[in-house]
Protein backbone atom coordinates (compact mmCIF):
# COMPACT_ATOMS: atom_id res chain seq x y z
CA UNK A 1 0.00 0.00 0.00
CA UNK A 2 0.88 3.61 -0.36
CA UNK A 3 2.33 4.65 3.01
CA UNK A 4 0.48 7.98 3.13
CA UNK A 5 -2.16 8.25 5.88
CA UNK A 6 -4.79 10.87 5.09
CA UNK A 7 -5.75 12.97 8.13
CA UNK A 8 -7.24 16.29 6.91
CA UNK A 9 -7.73 17.97 10.31
CA UNK A 10 -7.30 21.57 11.39
CA UNK A 11 -4.41 21.86 13.89
CA UNK A 12 -2.80 24.45 16.17
CA UNK A 13 0.61 25.46 14.81
CA UNK A 14 3.46 27.64 15.99
CA UNK A 15 5.29 29.02 12.96
CA UNK A 16 8.60 30.86 12.69
CA UNK A 17 9.26 33.80 10.39
CA UNK A 18 12.88 34.72 9.76
CA UNK A 19 14.14 38.02 8.45
CA UNK A 20 16.92 36.51 6.37
CA UNK A 21 17.49 33.42 4.29
CA UNK A 22 16.26 31.78 1.13
CA UNK A 23 12.58 31.80 0.19
CA UNK A 24 12.40 28.12 1.06
CA UNK A 25 13.27 28.70 4.71
CA UNK A 26 11.90 32.18 5.49
CA UNK A 27 8.73 30.83 7.11
CA UNK A 28 7.99 27.37 8.41
CA UNK A 29 5.99 25.57 11.09
CA UNK A 30 8.02 24.85 14.23
CA UNK A 31 5.52 22.70 16.15
CA UNK A 32 1.88 21.66 16.21
CA UNK A 33 -0.67 20.25 18.59
CA UNK A 34 -2.53 17.23 17.27
CA UNK A 35 -4.45 14.50 19.07
CA UNK A 36 -3.48 16.07 22.39
CA UNK A 37 0.22 15.76 21.59
CA UNK A 38 2.77 18.45 20.90
CA UNK A 39 4.90 17.55 17.90
CA UNK A 40 8.10 19.48 17.36
CA UNK A 41 9.44 19.64 13.81
CA UNK A 42 13.17 19.37 13.35
CA UNK A 43 13.32 19.31 9.58
CA UNK A 44 11.63 21.13 6.72
CA UNK A 45 11.66 18.77 3.73
CA UNK A 46 10.15 21.11 1.20
CA UNK A 47 7.73 23.98 0.88
CA UNK A 48 5.76 24.63 -2.25
CA UNK A 49 2.88 26.91 -3.10
CA UNK A 50 -0.20 25.64 -4.87
CA UNK A 51 -3.09 27.79 -6.04
CA UNK A 52 -6.59 26.58 -5.32
CA UNK A 53 -8.55 29.10 -7.32
CA UNK A 54 -7.88 32.54 -5.84
CA UNK A 55 -6.56 31.04 -2.58
CA UNK A 56 -2.86 30.42 -2.20
CA UNK A 57 -2.06 27.32 -0.20
CA UNK A 58 1.48 26.83 1.07
CA UNK A 59 2.33 23.17 1.49
CA UNK A 60 4.97 22.34 4.10
CA UNK A 61 6.44 18.85 4.21
CA UNK A 62 8.04 18.58 7.66
CA UNK A 63 9.45 15.87 9.89
CA UNK A 64 9.75 15.36 13.63
CA UNK A 65 12.68 13.02 13.09
CA UNK A 66 10.48 9.93 12.96
CA UNK A 67 7.35 10.70 10.95
CA UNK A 68 6.73 13.02 8.01
CA UNK A 69 3.77 15.43 8.02
CA UNK A 70 2.13 17.40 5.24
CA UNK A 71 0.79 20.69 6.59
CA UNK A 72 -1.12 23.16 4.45
CA UNK A 73 -1.38 26.85 5.30
CA UNK A 74 -4.28 28.67 3.65
CA UNK A 75 -2.94 32.19 3.14
CA UNK A 76 -6.46 33.61 2.74
CA UNK A 77 -8.29 31.81 5.54
CA UNK A 78 -5.15 31.77 7.77
CA UNK A 79 -5.77 28.15 8.72
CA UNK A 80 -3.37 25.25 9.19
CA UNK A 81 -4.48 21.77 8.16
CA UNK A 82 -2.65 18.52 8.81
CA UNK A 83 -3.41 16.85 5.51
CA UNK A 84 -1.45 13.62 5.74
CA UNK A 85 1.44 11.83 7.37
CA UNK A 86 3.89 9.05 6.62
CA UNK A 87 4.96 6.97 9.56
CA UNK A 88 8.72 6.52 9.64
CA UNK A 89 9.66 2.98 8.79
CA UNK A 90 6.19 2.08 7.55
CA UNK A 91 6.46 0.25 4.28
CA UNK A 92 4.16 -0.67 1.45
CA UNK B 1 49.07 13.43 -28.58
CA UNK B 2 45.40 14.43 -27.96
CA UNK B 3 45.93 17.47 -30.20
CA UNK B 4 47.29 15.30 -33.01
CA UNK B 5 44.32 12.96 -32.71
CA UNK B 6 41.94 15.91 -32.57
CA UNK B 7 43.38 17.29 -35.78
CA UNK B 8 43.29 13.95 -37.57
CA UNK B 9 39.72 13.19 -36.57
CA UNK B 10 38.47 16.75 -37.03
CA UNK B 11 37.40 17.09 -33.38
CA UNK B 12 36.04 20.43 -32.25
CA UNK B 13 38.81 22.06 -30.21
CA UNK B 14 36.87 25.07 -28.95
CA UNK B 15 36.40 25.69 -25.22
CA UNK B 16 33.44 23.70 -23.90
CA UNK B 17 30.66 26.27 -23.36
CA UNK B 18 27.53 24.15 -23.25
CA UNK B 19 26.30 22.90 -19.87
CA UNK B 20 23.68 20.16 -19.43
CA UNK B 21 21.95 19.99 -16.04
CA UNK B 22 20.00 16.86 -15.15
CA UNK B 23 18.01 16.48 -11.92
CA UNK B 24 18.76 13.01 -10.60
CA UNK B 25 15.64 10.77 -10.54
CA UNK B 26 13.63 13.98 -10.43
CA UNK B 27 10.21 12.96 -9.13
CA UNK B 28 11.52 10.29 -6.76
CA UNK B 29 14.14 12.64 -5.40
CA UNK B 30 11.55 15.42 -4.95
CA UNK B 31 9.55 13.01 -2.77
CA UNK B 32 12.66 11.98 -0.83
CA UNK B 33 13.47 15.66 -0.39
CA UNK B 34 9.97 16.34 0.96
CA UNK B 35 9.82 13.20 3.13
CA UNK B 36 12.99 12.58 5.15
CA UNK B 37 11.64 9.16 6.24
CA UNK B 38 11.86 7.95 2.61
CA UNK B 39 15.49 8.88 2.11
CA UNK B 40 17.90 6.08 1.44
CA UNK B 41 15.01 3.69 0.78
CA UNK B 42 13.85 1.96 -2.40
CA UNK B 43 10.80 3.98 -3.46
CA UNK B 44 9.09 5.29 -6.54
CA UNK B 45 6.16 7.29 -7.78
CA UNK B 46 3.22 6.38 -9.96
CA UNK B 47 0.56 8.45 -11.69
CA UNK B 48 -2.35 6.72 -10.04
CA UNK B 49 -2.06 4.05 -7.38
CA UNK B 50 -3.54 0.67 -8.33
CA UNK B 51 -2.56 -3.00 -8.14
CA UNK B 52 -1.03 -2.93 -11.59
CA UNK B 53 0.28 0.63 -11.64
CA UNK B 54 3.64 1.46 -13.21
CA UNK B 55 6.64 3.14 -11.65
CA UNK B 56 7.21 6.43 -13.50
CA UNK B 57 10.27 7.39 -11.44
CA UNK B 58 12.39 5.28 -9.11
CA UNK B 59 14.86 6.33 -6.43
CA UNK B 60 18.51 5.37 -6.84
CA UNK B 61 18.08 2.79 -4.09
CA UNK B 62 15.27 1.19 -6.12
CA UNK B 63 17.25 1.40 -9.35
CA UNK B 64 20.13 -0.43 -7.67
CA UNK B 65 17.73 -3.34 -7.10
CA UNK B 66 16.61 -3.36 -10.72
CA UNK B 67 13.36 -1.39 -10.30
CA UNK B 68 13.17 1.20 -13.04
CA UNK B 69 10.72 3.33 -15.01
CA UNK B 70 7.96 1.13 -16.39
CA UNK B 71 8.29 -1.61 -13.74
CA UNK B 72 4.85 -2.75 -12.61
CA UNK B 73 4.05 -2.51 -8.91
CA UNK B 74 3.72 -6.29 -8.64
CA UNK B 75 7.15 -6.87 -10.17
CA UNK B 76 8.67 -4.18 -7.94
CA UNK B 77 7.17 -5.77 -4.81
CA UNK B 78 8.51 -9.18 -5.89
CA UNK B 79 11.99 -7.71 -6.21
CA UNK B 80 11.73 -5.74 -2.97
CA UNK B 81 8.80 -6.35 -0.58
CA UNK B 82 9.70 -3.10 1.20
CA UNK B 83 9.30 -1.02 -1.96
CA UNK B 84 7.36 2.19 -1.26
CA UNK B 85 5.19 3.73 -3.93
CA UNK B 86 3.62 7.20 -3.79
CA UNK B 87 1.21 8.95 -6.11
CA UNK B 88 2.58 11.87 -8.10
CA UNK B 89 2.22 15.36 -6.69
CA UNK B 90 2.35 17.70 -9.74
CA UNK B 91 2.47 21.03 -7.83
CA UNK B 92 5.54 19.76 -5.97
CA UNK B 93 7.38 18.88 -9.20
CA UNK B 94 6.22 22.11 -10.80
CA UNK B 95 7.85 23.99 -7.94
CA UNK B 96 11.12 22.07 -8.41
CA UNK B 97 11.02 22.72 -12.17
CA UNK B 98 10.35 26.43 -11.61
CA UNK B 99 13.24 26.75 -9.17
CA UNK B 100 15.66 24.89 -11.44
CA UNK B 101 14.63 27.04 -14.41
CA UNK B 102 15.14 30.20 -12.34
CA UNK B 103 18.64 29.10 -11.29
CA UNK B 104 19.66 28.35 -14.89
CA UNK B 105 18.28 31.66 -16.15
CA UNK B 106 20.69 33.54 -13.89
CA UNK B 107 23.64 32.40 -16.01
CA UNK B 108 22.72 33.01 -19.63
CA UNK B 109 19.85 34.33 -21.73
CA UNK B 110 20.14 31.16 -23.76
CA UNK B 111 18.55 28.56 -21.50
CA UNK B 112 16.46 25.73 -22.84
CA UNK B 113 14.56 23.20 -20.74
CA UNK B 114 14.80 19.93 -22.67
CA UNK B 115 12.38 18.07 -20.47
CA UNK B 116 10.81 18.45 -17.07
CA UNK B 117 14.01 17.49 -15.29
CA UNK B 118 16.83 18.67 -17.52
CA UNK B 119 17.97 21.89 -19.08
CA UNK B 120 20.81 23.42 -21.06
CA UNK B 121 22.76 26.62 -20.52
CA UNK B 122 24.57 27.81 -23.62
CA UNK B 123 27.43 30.11 -22.55
CA UNK B 124 28.31 31.19 -26.10
CA UNK B 125 27.92 35.01 -26.08
CA UNK B 126 27.37 34.90 -22.31
CA UNK B 127 30.97 34.57 -21.16
CA UNK B 128 30.66 37.87 -19.22
CA UNK B 129 28.54 36.08 -16.61
CA UNK B 130 31.44 33.71 -15.97
CA UNK B 131 33.49 36.58 -14.45
CA UNK B 132 36.71 34.71 -15.07
CA UNK B 133 35.45 31.49 -13.51
CA UNK B 134 35.61 28.14 -15.24
CA UNK B 135 32.47 26.24 -16.16
CA UNK B 136 33.49 23.62 -13.60
CA UNK B 137 33.28 26.30 -10.90
CA UNK B 138 29.91 27.48 -12.25
CA UNK B 139 28.76 23.85 -12.17
CA UNK B 140 29.73 23.54 -8.50
CA UNK B 141 27.90 26.79 -7.77
CA UNK B 142 24.74 25.49 -9.49
CA UNK B 143 24.91 22.32 -7.40
CA UNK B 144 25.09 24.46 -4.26
CA UNK B 145 22.20 26.63 -5.39
CA UNK B 146 20.08 23.56 -6.11
CA UNK B 147 20.69 22.39 -2.54
CA UNK B 148 19.92 25.85 -1.17
CA UNK B 149 16.84 26.63 -3.27
CA UNK B 150 15.29 23.18 -3.78
CA UNK B 151 16.64 21.21 -0.84
CA UNK B 152 19.74 19.71 0.71
CA UNK B 153 18.96 16.16 -0.43
CA UNK B 154 18.54 17.14 -4.08
CA UNK B 155 21.40 16.47 -6.46
CA UNK B 156 22.02 17.19 -10.13
CA UNK B 157 24.35 15.75 -12.71
CA UNK B 158 26.13 18.34 -14.79
CA UNK B 159 27.87 17.83 -18.10
CA UNK B 160 30.05 20.39 -19.86
CA UNK B 161 31.12 20.08 -23.50
CA UNK B 162 31.44 21.99 -26.77
CA UNK B 163 28.05 20.74 -28.02
CA UNK B 164 24.70 19.56 -26.64
CA UNK B 165 25.23 15.89 -27.48
CA UNK B 166 28.52 15.62 -25.59
CA UNK B 167 27.21 17.76 -22.73
CA UNK B 168 24.32 15.30 -22.26
CA UNK B 169 26.76 12.41 -22.50
CA UNK B 170 28.92 14.04 -19.82
CA UNK B 171 25.85 14.58 -17.62
CA UNK B 172 25.19 10.85 -17.81
CA UNK B 173 28.56 9.94 -16.29
CA UNK B 174 29.04 9.26 -12.57
CA UNK B 175 25.39 9.39 -11.54
CA UNK B 176 24.23 10.69 -9.13
CA UNK B 177 25.75 14.08 -8.34
CA UNK B 178 28.41 14.00 -11.08
CA UNK B 179 30.16 16.91 -12.75
CA UNK B 180 32.09 16.02 -15.87
CA UNK B 181 33.61 17.75 -18.87
CA UNK B 182 34.12 16.21 -22.27
CA UNK B 183 36.29 18.02 -24.79
CA UNK B 184 38.79 17.07 -27.49
CA UNK B 185 41.36 16.03 -24.88
CA UNK B 186 39.30 13.24 -23.28
CA UNK B 187 36.61 12.48 -25.86
CA UNK B 188 38.38 9.33 -27.09
CA UNK B 189 38.73 7.96 -23.54
CA UNK B 190 35.03 8.58 -22.86
CA UNK B 191 33.96 6.86 -26.09
CA UNK B 192 36.17 3.88 -25.22
CA UNK B 193 34.31 3.50 -21.93
CA UNK B 194 30.83 3.48 -23.52
CA UNK B 195 28.68 1.03 -25.43
CA UNK B 196 26.99 2.05 -28.68
CA UNK B 197 23.53 2.23 -27.09
CA UNK B 198 24.90 4.45 -24.30
CA UNK B 199 25.00 7.27 -26.85
CA UNK B 200 21.96 9.55 -26.74
CA UNK B 201 19.86 8.96 -29.83
CA UNK B 202 21.16 5.45 -30.49
CA UNK B 203 18.51 2.99 -29.38
CA UNK B 204 18.17 -0.68 -30.29
CA UNK B 205 17.09 -0.16 -33.91
CA UNK B 206 19.86 2.30 -34.79
CA UNK B 207 22.33 0.10 -32.90
CA UNK B 208 21.40 -2.89 -35.06
CA UNK B 209 21.67 -0.81 -38.21
CA UNK B 210 25.15 0.40 -37.23
CA UNK B 211 26.28 -3.14 -36.40
CA UNK B 212 25.16 -4.25 -39.85
CA UNK B 213 27.92 -1.96 -41.16
CA UNK B 214 30.53 -3.32 -38.73
CA UNK B 215 30.17 -0.43 -36.31
CA UNK B 216 30.16 -2.08 -32.90
CA UNK B 217 31.47 0.64 -30.58
CA UNK B 218 31.37 4.42 -30.24
CA UNK B 219 34.99 4.44 -31.47
CA UNK B 220 33.98 2.55 -34.64
CA UNK B 221 31.19 5.11 -35.03
CA UNK B 222 33.66 7.99 -34.66
CA UNK B 223 36.01 6.45 -37.19
CA UNK B 224 33.26 5.84 -39.77
CA UNK B 225 33.52 7.87 -42.96
CA UNK B 226 31.07 10.72 -43.45
CA UNK B 227 29.93 9.30 -46.78
CA UNK B 228 29.19 5.89 -45.20
CA UNK B 229 27.05 7.49 -42.49
CA UNK B 230 25.25 9.83 -44.88
CA UNK B 231 24.72 7.67 -47.94
CA UNK B 232 24.44 4.14 -46.60
CA UNK B 233 23.64 3.95 -42.91
CA UNK B 234 21.32 6.90 -42.27
CA UNK B 235 20.59 7.62 -45.94
CA UNK B 236 19.90 11.26 -45.09
CA UNK B 237 21.38 14.47 -43.71
CA UNK B 238 21.22 12.71 -40.32
CA UNK B 239 24.43 10.88 -41.23
CA UNK B 240 26.22 14.21 -41.63
CA UNK B 241 24.76 15.44 -38.34
CA UNK B 242 26.06 12.32 -36.56
CA UNK B 243 29.50 12.80 -38.13
CA UNK B 244 29.63 16.34 -36.70
CA UNK B 245 27.88 15.58 -33.39
CA UNK B 246 30.35 12.82 -32.48
CA UNK B 247 33.24 15.24 -33.02
CA UNK B 248 31.82 17.89 -30.70
CA UNK B 249 30.41 20.22 -33.37
CA UNK B 250 26.91 21.57 -32.70
CA UNK B 251 24.16 19.77 -34.59
CA UNK B 252 21.26 20.08 -32.17
CA UNK B 253 20.76 23.80 -31.55
CA UNK B 254 17.30 24.13 -33.00
CA UNK B 255 13.74 24.54 -31.80
CA UNK B 256 11.56 21.51 -32.49
CA UNK B 257 8.59 22.41 -34.67
CA UNK B 258 5.33 21.77 -32.88
CA UNK B 259 3.51 19.07 -34.86
CA UNK B 260 0.47 18.37 -32.71
CA UNK B 261 -1.09 18.95 -29.32
CA UNK B 262 -3.38 16.52 -27.59
CA UNK B 263 -4.27 14.49 -24.55
CA UNK B 264 -4.93 10.89 -23.77
CA UNK B 265 -6.46 9.17 -20.78
CA UNK B 266 -6.51 5.65 -19.45
CA UNK B 267 -10.21 5.19 -18.64
CA UNK B 268 -10.56 4.64 -14.90
CA UNK B 269 -13.29 1.99 -15.18
CA UNK B 270 -13.48 0.80 -18.80
CA UNK B 271 -16.96 1.54 -20.08
CA UNK B 272 -19.14 2.10 -23.13
CA UNK B 273 -21.45 4.55 -21.34
CA UNK B 274 -22.00 7.23 -23.97
CA UNK B 275 -22.74 10.18 -21.67
CA UNK B 276 -19.85 9.42 -19.34
CA UNK B 277 -17.30 8.92 -22.12
CA UNK B 278 -18.60 12.04 -23.87
CA UNK B 279 -18.10 14.18 -20.76
CA UNK B 280 -14.57 12.84 -20.21
CA UNK B 281 -13.64 13.37 -23.87
CA UNK B 282 -15.10 16.88 -23.74
CA UNK B 283 -12.89 17.59 -20.74
CA UNK B 284 -9.85 16.29 -22.67
CA UNK B 285 -10.88 18.53 -25.60
CA UNK B 286 -11.05 21.61 -23.34
CA UNK B 287 -7.64 20.96 -21.80
CA UNK B 288 -6.23 20.40 -25.30
CA UNK B 289 -7.75 23.74 -26.36
CA UNK B 290 -6.03 25.36 -23.39
CA UNK B 291 -2.68 23.91 -24.51
CA UNK B 292 -3.32 25.00 -28.11
CA UNK B 293 -3.96 28.60 -27.13
CA UNK B 294 -1.06 28.63 -24.69
CA UNK B 295 1.23 27.71 -27.61
CA UNK B 296 -0.41 30.52 -29.59
CA UNK B 297 -1.28 28.25 -32.51
CA UNK B 298 -4.42 27.18 -34.33
CA UNK B 299 -5.23 23.78 -35.81
CA UNK B 300 -6.77 22.57 -39.05
CA UNK B 301 -6.99 18.88 -38.19
CA UNK B 302 -8.46 16.78 -35.40
CA UNK B 303 -8.10 13.10 -34.55
CA UNK B 304 -9.97 10.99 -32.00
CA UNK B 305 -8.76 7.52 -31.06
CA UNK B 306 -9.65 4.75 -28.63
CA UNK B 307 -8.38 1.34 -27.52
CA UNK B 308 -11.00 -1.22 -26.54
CA UNK B 309 -10.97 -3.72 -23.68
CA UNK B 310 -11.73 -6.58 -26.07
CA UNK B 311 -8.79 -5.60 -28.29
CA UNK B 312 -8.65 -3.46 -31.36
CA UNK B 313 -9.42 0.20 -31.48
CA UNK B 314 -10.97 3.14 -33.24
CA UNK B 315 -9.16 5.93 -35.06
CA UNK B 316 -10.75 8.75 -37.06
CA UNK B 317 -9.42 12.08 -38.19
CA UNK B 318 -10.50 14.97 -40.31
CA UNK B 319 -8.69 17.92 -41.85
CA UNK B 320 -10.53 21.21 -42.37
CA UNK B 321 -9.90 24.07 -44.79
CA UNK B 322 -9.90 26.74 -42.09
CA UNK B 323 -8.19 26.87 -38.71
CA UNK B 324 -9.92 26.65 -35.33
CA UNK B 325 -8.93 27.22 -31.70
CA UNK B 326 -11.99 27.91 -29.52
CA UNK B 327 -13.27 25.26 -27.12
CA UNK B 328 -16.59 25.21 -28.96
CA UNK B 329 -14.99 24.64 -32.36
CA UNK B 330 -12.68 21.93 -31.07
CA UNK B 331 -15.48 20.07 -29.29
CA UNK B 332 -17.82 20.34 -32.29
CA UNK B 333 -15.26 18.56 -34.46
CA UNK B 334 -14.22 16.04 -31.79
CA UNK B 335 -17.88 15.15 -31.05
CA UNK B 336 -18.54 14.41 -34.73
CA UNK B 337 -15.68 11.90 -34.83
CA UNK B 338 -16.71 10.43 -31.46
CA UNK B 339 -20.12 9.59 -32.96
CA UNK B 340 -18.45 7.31 -35.54
CA UNK B 341 -17.05 4.88 -32.98
CA UNK B 342 -18.47 1.37 -32.47
CA UNK B 343 -20.74 2.20 -29.55
CA UNK B 344 -20.97 -1.26 -27.99
CA UNK B 345 -17.24 -1.52 -27.33
CA UNK B 346 -15.89 -0.80 -23.84
CA UNK B 347 -13.17 1.83 -24.01
CA UNK B 348 -9.89 1.27 -22.19
CA UNK B 349 -7.87 4.28 -23.38
CA UNK B 350 -8.95 7.30 -25.36
CA UNK B 351 -7.45 10.49 -26.61
CA UNK B 352 -7.46 13.20 -29.17
CA UNK B 353 -4.94 15.39 -30.89
CA UNK B 354 -5.01 18.47 -33.06
CA UNK B 355 -2.66 18.71 -36.03
CA UNK B 356 -1.76 20.92 -39.00
CA UNK B 357 -0.84 23.68 -36.59
CA UNK B 358 -0.07 27.24 -37.69
CA UNK B 359 0.65 30.49 -35.82
CA UNK B 360 -2.44 32.06 -34.33
CA UNK B 361 -4.26 34.83 -36.18
CA UNK B 362 -6.49 35.63 -33.22
CA UNK B 363 -5.62 39.32 -33.33
CA UNK B 364 -7.37 39.58 -36.72
CA UNK B 365 -11.04 40.39 -36.27
CA UNK B 366 -13.49 38.10 -37.96
CA UNK B 367 -16.21 39.55 -40.18
CA UNK B 368 -18.77 37.19 -38.78
CA UNK B 369 -20.66 38.02 -35.60
CA UNK B 370 -20.89 34.40 -34.39
CA UNK B 371 -17.14 33.89 -34.72
CA UNK B 372 -16.53 37.11 -32.78
CA UNK B 373 -18.79 35.91 -29.94
CA UNK B 374 -17.03 32.53 -29.74
CA UNK B 375 -13.68 34.30 -29.71
CA UNK B 376 -14.75 36.68 -26.90
CA UNK B 377 -16.18 33.81 -24.88
CA UNK B 378 -12.99 31.73 -25.18
CA UNK B 379 -10.85 34.74 -24.28
CA UNK B 380 -13.04 35.56 -21.27
CA UNK B 381 -12.94 31.94 -20.05
CA UNK B 382 -9.15 31.77 -20.42
CA UNK B 383 -8.73 35.04 -18.51
CA UNK B 384 -11.00 33.91 -15.66
CA UNK B 385 -9.21 30.58 -15.44
CA UNK B 386 -5.82 32.30 -15.54
CA UNK B 387 -6.79 34.55 -12.64
CA UNK B 388 -8.90 32.29 -10.45
CA UNK B 389 -7.26 28.95 -11.25
CA UNK B 390 -7.69 26.23 -13.87
CA UNK B 391 -11.26 25.05 -14.45
CA UNK B 392 -12.94 27.75 -12.38
CA UNK B 393 -15.32 28.01 -15.32
CA UNK B 394 -15.87 25.22 -17.83
CA UNK B 395 -18.65 23.78 -19.95
CA UNK B 396 -21.42 22.11 -17.95
CA UNK B 397 -21.02 19.08 -20.20
CA UNK B 398 -17.50 18.46 -18.83
CA UNK B 399 -18.49 18.39 -15.13
CA UNK B 400 -18.26 14.61 -14.87
CA UNK B 401 -15.05 14.56 -16.90
CA UNK B 402 -13.40 17.24 -14.76
CA UNK B 403 -14.05 15.13 -11.65
CA UNK B 404 -12.89 11.89 -13.25
CA UNK B 405 -9.88 12.71 -15.44
CA UNK B 406 -6.75 13.57 -13.55
CA UNK B 407 -3.98 15.82 -14.80
CA UNK B 408 -1.15 13.41 -15.44
CA UNK B 409 2.54 14.00 -15.29
CA UNK B 410 3.69 13.84 -18.88
CA UNK B 411 6.95 12.19 -19.86
CA UNK B 412 9.50 14.21 -21.73
CA UNK B 413 7.83 17.48 -22.56
CA UNK B 414 7.98 20.72 -20.64
CA UNK B 415 4.70 22.00 -22.05
CA UNK B 416 2.55 21.18 -19.01
CA UNK B 417 4.97 22.79 -16.58
CA UNK B 418 5.39 25.85 -18.78
CA UNK B 419 1.63 26.21 -18.80
CA UNK B 420 1.66 26.15 -15.00
CA UNK B 421 4.55 28.64 -14.94
CA UNK B 422 2.40 31.05 -16.90
CA UNK B 423 -0.43 30.58 -14.44
CA UNK B 424 1.54 31.50 -11.30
Amino acid sequence: MEPTIIIDERVDVVALFKNKGGISTLAFPAKMRWNGREIIFDQLGMRHPTAKGKRMIHVFDVSDGVNDYRLEFDAEGLTWTLVAMIEGGKRA
Amino acid sequence: MPNLLARNLGLNKENPLVMWIDLNSAFAMAEQQAHPSLRGKPMGVTNRWSKECCVIAASYEAKALGIKVGTRRGEAMAICPDFIILETDPPKYHNVYKKLFKILQDYSPKVQMKSIDEGIIDFHNATATLKGRSLQEIGQEIKQRVKQDIGGYTTVNIGIAPNRFLAKTAAGLNKPDGLNTIDHTNLIDVYKSLELEDLTGIAKAYGSRLRAYNIYTPMDFLNARESLLKKQIFKSINGYHWYRRLRGHEADDYETKLGMVGRQWVVKNPSNDDAWLRSCLHFLAETTGMKLRFRNVEARGVCVWMDFVMGGGFYDKKTYKTTFYTNQDIWLRVARLFENRPKHMKVRTMGLYLYNLSPSTRSQQSLFEDAKKADFLTKAMDEINDFYGSFTVYSADTMTGAKTVRQKIPFGGTEYFNLLLKRQ
